[in-house]
């Protein structure tokens, strides 16, 4: 931070998608040398802004300004060319190539051949400088997110990248690989590197940056310094209207009231191993743990470690080569998906759009998936669309979701709206196990207020419920009791009074 | 008063409606029949005449329309054949295979019957039956292919049309089911039993069997399970799995009713209009109903009760490309053509 | 030439259609681009190939065109794709019901029916010096123009994909299209180059039915091979020097039952007539386990 100079300005940017505008008069300013933290609800605008500055996404209208010329940014290359450097949320590196070849993919040289010496050469050094090692010959699709994170990092600087965009980069990340990663980034700002950091949480802001712009709903709230502010300020510019007490990582605070457990567990899990013959899937392995009723208990581990598979095997308990899982007294093993819902059980999975909806349906259609067996909405396999019906619009009340009728296809709602219908499917039978999975993801914080009382709510009528989630913070906020997975074991347990970031996160990653 | 206002509203939002759907279809017509129309002029016929003979030659006579009505019936069929597993993204491209074989085994059957002297009530019931499990099981053959060992069902489902056409040339040139004397492969005549009576001494029963599959079809996709579970996998395979509705058997099902559909308009062809098994009875207008069928189904946007009515528009412009090339000369493949480029702009306009 | 070599040598010339289709398929497939409209295509440029050649006398001639029709289909099939976002599958079966008819309707409205096909000027043979004298290895060299082409085009196709940089961008792209967008790669212009190249080779494929293998014209002639292609290119896993032994399989069975109908009454010929048929779902199943495909394949590729 010794020079001020401005490297780049963005100029009344303005984007919109269909009828919602994504961004309105954005202005933001790059100083060389910065780490410059992009603060930010979910669908605040933030990827959206960067993906516009990194040329995959057009805008609609407004200016960029790069070192005091403006230029015209239509393709990922266009900012290539001008030193820009992005890396997504989720990596995008081709996953059946291997490290080398992802880093020379693209690269304008007219060498025909692909041995790489000299280029494997070059990617050492850079690894040895900023510490940031990674095996060069592996496939990718074998290698860890964080490794992935790495591999991104020094294509940047591979590149010569003078401006380098950071996507919620801890996503994937735990604690200690964060503050190694920091460290390695700070070494590159002391050599003419400039950082755009996007979060949406507090914390990482004043722990990694020299300056942060907060943007809501697409609109610029302020810029302010890291090193004269602090959380309140950053909270005050984040959640301006609302008052919903917050802590340091974007969560609101909850208190869980106390509630007495049921004597016998509901869900028991018995020496579980799994074998997929799936190539992508993480096999279980002796996994043993009890939920009782109104607990909740929470999976934390980095994603990919078997979380999915450990929500799923519950809902459709096939591929088990070992062990038992039991619902009170009754096993599972070999039970349809059909058969357990049949038995008070029911799933919020973890990606919305793609496992937990049917987009172009409408909100009828939604509310019956997985209960379309139900003696309540069928009669010898004839529908009771009446009844459908009547729940989708008690749905809808109760839920309190924004929507003119039953009728409306229901990708056109909002993320939050589409999730208080996910949520009411889900609870529209009394309960003995719930199984979610990231139900907050990417919700704006009064959603995810709401779903938390709920949440609350079915612990005091005595489910179970199994909470998975890769954000520990989460975790931390709502557990009864945390259990860790890693590469398909569950490693260990901790109570609400042993919460300690520290000694879980270690955990996540094998420690 | 004000409920009736807005009684009328909603009606004029619904023509409004109506129209808006109606618009891509009318344009993608006005400009196929253009590009048709140039084709025709440039192979030097007159235009308006071939026109005039390709859209109203139905309507001209009642043996016109009668004509377009028997067409109507396999075609309808054909393009269940598509639509059905269309409605979880899969192409089923076997219809024509599904269709001779409902046919061939129609008529293997029929002949083995023959010496039984069944009641025609029965006789033809039994060979419904047979046509429709004919269809539906080469038609779980390519399902069954691609829900247990992921094989492209648009790869198998085309090979099993040719297995299916070189199976109809060989039951109808080989004894004991080849008629002896003919020059054409053909088959024996079924029982008089097994023929499907006339109405009003014009048109097959199968127009009968046509409307009740037409309503079998659309109760069976909107108001049953099965049908939900059907829409919810079209709409989203991996939601739809996840909430347990089992994929593979979704899958095999579609394919199954689909085919059933197909050998079911085998059935009654070889029942109803030809009498006996016939090679290239599938064939008309330049192609075959398999290639229409797909070509009807697409025209509907896979909607199913769009395809009764595509199906009977398709069925006009078969009878006129007939009626153009006997009295016209200009050759039927003009209409095919012009099919294929509604089909495609239809599918642009939609977007 | 006794009888084996003479088979061969036909098998040869058989598998110069199936691979030249069959590459065309995975060119494109390796941008993601799932072209199954390789029957239409062979339709149509089997008789636009034929037309061109006899009304020329030049056989240079038709296969120019029936590249040039290819490119067209090609090009219809990647624009409304990349433009209007329009599924590429369903594209791909109105493109074959496009080409069905417009073969038959270009032979009967510029040639017509005439009592004896007339016949195109034929591709002529080259026999090359001394490898073509050495047994069974000859029937590989005592080829026409187009089977020595077919050779190269799988050679450089190779080459082009495991030892080029334009090869591992063209992969990438077919694997994973915003990993090849972000590191600055042209997805869309990639995927017009690699979809109209690989339809001129399934119109080359074409136009050989017409100007190599019979010499004249018939309705229907390319007989379900354009699909055959597709499976080859599946078993292939979408490799080119795959394809050509797929399609040196699959034209040894075709060219194997066709002698076998002419030669004994022992089989009802219509069985041998489905053996390539069959032999198609036999294979695709023995090798389910062993295939892989461009993680793309068929699917869209949109930024916003």
């Amino acid at each position: 931070m010794s020079t001020k100079t401005k490297i780049l300005e963005l100029k009344n940017i303005n984007k919109r998608f269909g009828t919602v505008q994504a961004l309105k008069d954005v202005n933001f300013e790059l100083t060389k040398g910065e780490i410059h933290g992009l603060l930010g609800e979910n669908g605040a605008g933030k990827s959206t802004l960067m993906n516009i500055l990194y040329g995959l996404y057009n805008k609609d209208q407004g200016q960029i300004i790069l070192r005091e010329k403006v230029i015209e940014i239509n393709s990922p290359l266009d900012s290539i060319k001008n030193g820009i450097a992005m890396i997504h949320q989720s990596a995008t590196l081709v996953s059946e190539f291997t490290a080398v070849e992802n880093l020379v993919l693209g690269m304008q040289r007219s060498k025909l051949n692909l041995n790489f010496k000299e280029e494997k050469k070059e990617i050492l050094k850079l690894q040895e400088e900023f510490g940031l090692k990674f095996p060069l010959d592996i496939k990718v699709k074998n290698l860890s997110a964080g490794l992935k994170k790495k591999i991104e990092i020094v294509r940047a600087i591979y590149r010569n990248s003078s401006i380098l965009i950071l996507d919620e980069p801890t996503t994937a990340l735990i604690e200690e690989e964060f503050k190694q990663l920091l460290s390695s980034l700070k070494k590159m700002v002391s050599d003419g590197l400039t950082i755009i950091f996007i979060t949406h949480k507090i914390k990482e802001v004043l722990q990694a940056c020299d300056r942060a712009t907060v943007l809501t709903d697409g609109i610029i709230q302020g810029t302010l310094n890291t090193k004269n502010a602090n959380k309140e300020d950053l909270v005050n510019l984040m959640f301006k209207d609302q008052k919903i007490d917050i802590n340091a990582s974007a969560i609101p605070l909850i208190e869980l009231p106390k509630t007495n457990k049921t004597k016998e567990p509901v869900l028991s899990i018995e020496e579980l191993t799994t074998k997929s013959n799936k190539k992508d899937k993480i096999n279980l392995v002796d996994l043993n743990m009890e939920i009782y009723g109104g607990e909740i208990f929470g999976i934390a581990g980095i994603s990919g470690n078997g979380q999915k598979e450990l929500a799923e095997v519950i809902i459709k308990p096939d591929n088990i080569v070992k062990g038992k899982i039991k619902l009170k007294d009754k096993v599972l093993n070999g039970l349809s998906t059909v058969e357990i819902f049949d038995l008070r059980v029911f799933y919020i999975p973890e990606d919305r759009k793609r496992e937990s909806i049917l987009g172009q349906g409408d909100i009828k259609d939604n509310i019956l998936l997985g209960h379309q067996r139900e003696s309540r909405f069928q009669k010898s396999n004839i529908l009771r669309w009446d009844k459908v019906k009547e729940a989708a619009k008690e749905t809808i009340d109760h839920y309190q979701v924004k929507t003119p009728d039953e009728n409306k296809e229901i990708e056109k709602l909002s993320g939050g709206n589409i999730q208080r219908v996910v949520i009411g499917r889900a609870l529209l039978n009394d309960l003995d196990l719930l199984v979610t999975h990231s139900p907050t993801a990417g919700l704006d914080i009064s959603s995810v207020k709401f779903i938390f009382e709920k949440i609350i709510e079915l612990r005091s009528k005595k489910t179970a419920i199994l909470y998975l989630n890769e954000d520990l913070d989460e975790l931390i906020e709502i557990s009864d009791r945390i259990g860790v997975i890693y590469e398909g074991r569950l490693v260990e347990i901790y109570t609400r009074e042993q919460f300690n970031k520290h000694k879980i996160g270690s955990k996540m990653i094998g420690g | 008063m004000t409920k009736s206002t807005e009684d009328i509203k909603q009606k004029r939002t619904l023509w409004q409606k109506i129209i808006d759907q109606l618009k891509p279809y009318l344009l993608a017509l006005f400009i196929a029949f253009f590009i048709s129309g140039i084709i025709i002029g440039l192979l030097g016929y007159n235009i308006f005449n071939a026109y005039q003979t390709m859209l109203f030659t139905t309507f001209y006579s009642r043996r016109g329309f009668i004509e377009t009505l028997i067409k109507f019936i396999p075609l309808t069929f054909a393009t269940y054949a598509f639509a059905v597993p269309f409605k979880i993204k899969f192409f089923n491209i076997g219809g024509l295979g599904q269709m001779l074989f409902g046919a061939t085994m129609t008529a293997i059957v029929g002949i083995a019957l023959a010496k039984y002297n069944l009641s025609s009530l029965i006789l033809i019931f039994v060979l419904i039956l047979v046509a429709l499990f004919a269809g539906a099981f080469l038609a779980l053959i390519a399902g069954a292919l691609k829900a247990y060992y992921n094989i492209n069902p648009i790869i198998s489902t085309i090979m099993l049309n040719f297995i299916a056409l070189y199976f109809v040339n060989f039951i109808a040139t080989t004894a004991p089911w080849k008629e002896p004397f003919s020059g054409h492969p053909m088959t024996k005549k079924i029982p008089e039993a097994a023929i499907l009576p006339k109405l009003f001494n014009q048109i097959h029963f199968g127009i009968i069997i046509v409307i009740i599959s037409i309503f079998v079809i659309y109760f069976l996709m909107n108001k049953t399970v099965l049908g939900y579970e059907i829409k919810a996998t079209g709409l989203n395979p991996t939601a739809s799995s996840v909430y347990g509705i089992k994929m593979k058997n979704t899958l095999m099902v579609t394919f199954m009713l689909g085919g059933a559909m197909a050998g079911l308009g085998g059935g009654i062809e070889v029942m109803g209009v030809h009498l006996r098994l016939i090679e290239g009875f599938a064939l008309t207008s330049g192609a075959q109903y398999g290639i229409f069928g797909v070509l009807t189904a697409l025209l509907c946007q896979g909607n199913l009760l769009g395809v009764p009515v595509s199906a009977f528009f398709i069925s006009i412009l078969l009878v006129g490309a007939d009626a153009m090339q006997r009295t016209l000369q200009v050759p039927v493949e003009v209409v095919f053509l012009t099919q294929a480029i509604i089909v495609l702009l239809i599918v642009i306009f939609r977007e | 030439m006794d009888l084996f070599t003479k088979v061969l040598t036909q098998i040869v010339s058989y598998t110069s259609i199936y691979t030249l289709a069959s590459l065309g398929i995975i060119i494109g497939g390796r941008t993601g681009v799932f072209n199954i409209s390789g029957e239409g295509i062979m339709l149509a440029s089997a008789s636009a190939g034929f037309i061109a050649a006899y009304q020329t006398g030049s056989w240079v001639m038709g296969f120019f065109i029936g590249a040039l029709v290819g490119a067209i289909f090609g090009f219809i099939l990647i624009y409304i794709h990349q433009s209007l976002k329009i599924n590429q599958f369903i594209l791909g079966i109105t493109l074959i019901i496009l080409g069905t008819g417009l073969s038959d309707l270009l032979y009967k409205s510029l040639i017509g029916i005439q009592l004896f096909a007339p016949e195109a000027p034929r591709v002529p043979v080259i026999k090359l010096p001394i490898i073509s004298k050495i047994p069974i290895i000859s029937a590989f060299f005592n080829q026409d123009v187009i089977v020595y082409f077919t050779y190269f085009a799988v050679i450089i196709t190779y080459y082009i994909f495991y030892h080029t940089r334009i090869g591992l961008e063209t992969r990438a792209i077919g694997e994973d299209p915003l990993a090849a967008d972000v590191v600055g790669i042209n997805v869309k212009l990639r995927r017009y180059i690699a979809t109209i190249i690989g339809s001129m080779l399934i119109g080359l494929a074409g136009a050989y039915l017409t100007l190599a293998v019979t010499g004249t014209y018939t309705t229907n002639i390319s007989n379900g091979r354009g699909f055959m292609a597709i499976a080859i290119a599946i078993f292939a896993s979408w490799r080119p020097e795959r394809a050509f032994l797929g399609a040196l399989i699959f034209a040894a069975i075709e060219v194997i039952s066709f002698q076998q109908q002419l030669g004994s009454s022992l089989f009802p010929y219509q069985f041998l007539l489905m053996l390539p048929f069959i032999s198609v779902l036999i294979i695709m199943w023995l090798f389910r386990k062993k295939v892989e495909f461009p993680a793309s394949l068929g699917k869209e590729y949109t930024r916003e």
